[in-house]
C-alpha cells in the first residue's frame, strides 16, 4: 500500500470517530452498552402483523407500586388450551422506559402444560410492563400494565 | 467466576400427568452497560445472564433469552407436565459465554 492512500485511509477513520462520538464511544464490542428502545423492540416483534387485546386471557400479578425498581416480580398466566397444534410458543417480557427494555424471552412447547411465566424485571423510573404472547400459528395477544416505581433500579 | 445456579421443583408431592412448576435462581449480575462506578467514574461493561435453557429427558422444554432488563439474580418460575421419572437439566450461558449445567431429579408419586 502506498504510503498516501494508507495516510488518506486514516485520516477518514480519524474523521469518522471524531465526528461520530456515539459510534466512537458505543463502538461495536459485545460488552457496550445497547440502546434498545421499546417501539423498536415492540415492531420487530409483531413483525407487522397488528396484535389482539390480551387482557381477557392473560391475568397479570404485578404489584402497583413496588418498593424497590431493581427487583420486581412479575407473573402471568395465560388461559389457553396447550395442545400438539395450538399452544403459545413465546411470552416476552418488555418494559417502556428503561433505556434498554428487553427483559425477557421464554419459548414454551406443549410439553409445558399450561402458559405460565415469573421473573424479576429491573425498572428505572414509572413505566409500564409490556407482555407479549405468540401462538404457534402467528397470532399475537398483548397486555400490559402501569407499575409505579419510587426508587429507580438503575435501568 | 464460576456460575452459581440453582434448580428446584416447587412442588412436593406430585403424580404423572401434573403440572408441577420449575424455579431457577441464578447468582449474576445484569450490567447494563449504562451505569458507573461512582467512585472511578469507568464504565461497567455490559455483562449479563444471556441463555437459559431446560431439557426434560432429553427434549428441551423451555428456552430462555434474557437481556439487562432482567433483575440482578434473575429468577424464573416456569410450568412443567411430568410425564414421567426423570432428569431436569437446565444449561446456563452467559454473555462471556461461560456455561454451567444444573439438574434435578422428578420422581412423581406412583
Amino acid at each position: 500500500m502506498e504510503r498516501r492512500t494508507f495516510m488518506k485511509g486514516t485520516f477518514a477513520l480519524a474523521t469518522i470517530g471524531l465526528l461520530n462520538p456515539v459510534l466512537f464511544r458505543h463502538g461495536l464490542a459485545a460488552e457496550d452498552a445497547i440502546e434498545m428502545p421499546y417501539k423498536e423492540l415492540l415492531d420487530e416483534y409483531l413483525g407487522g402483523k397488528k396484535s389482539e387485546d390480551g387482557s381477557t386471557i392473560m391475568s397479570l400479578n404485578i404489584p402497583d407500586a413496588p418498593e424497590n425498581g431493581a427487583v420486581v416480580p412479575v407473573e402471568v398466566t395465560i388461559n389457553y388450551p396447550m395442545t400438539a397444534d395450538n399452544y403459545i410458543a413465546n411470552i416476552t417480557v418488555l418494559t417502556t422506559k428503561n433505556k434498554a427494555n428487553k427483559a425477557l424471552s421464554f419459548d414454551l412447547t406443549p410439553a409445558n402444560g399450561m402458559a405460565y411465566l415469573y421473573v424479576n424485571v429491573k425498572m428505572g423510573q414509572t413505566q409500564d410492563v409490556v407482555i407479549l404472547a405468540k401462538t404457534n400459528k402467528g397470532k399475537i395477544f398483548q397486555t400490559s400494565k402501569n407499575v409505579r416505581v419510587a426508587l429507580g433500579g438503575c435501568g | 467466576m464460576e456460575l452459581r445456579g440453582v434448580v428446584k421443583i416447587l412442588e412436593q408431592n406430585y403424580k404423572v400427568g401434573d403440572i408441577v412448576k420449575a424455579k431457577i435462581i441464578v447468582i449474576h449480575k445484569m450490567d447494563t452497560g449504562f451505569t458507573k462506578d461512582k467512585e472511578s467514574g469507568k464504565q461497567f461493561p455490559r455483562f449479563y445472564m444471556k441463555e437459559i435453557t431446560a431439557t426434560y429427558n432429553g427434549q428441551v422444554v423451555a428456552h430462555f433469552d434474557l437481556d439487562v432488563a432482567t433483575s440482578q439474580n434473575p429468577v424464573i418460575q416456569f410450568p412443567l407436565k411430568v410425564t414421567g421419572p426423570g432428569e431436569l437439566v437446565v444449561d446456563f450461558v452467559n454473555s462471556e459465554n461461560e456455561k454451567a449445567q444444573k439438574k434435578v431429579k422428578l420422581s412423581p408419586d406412583a
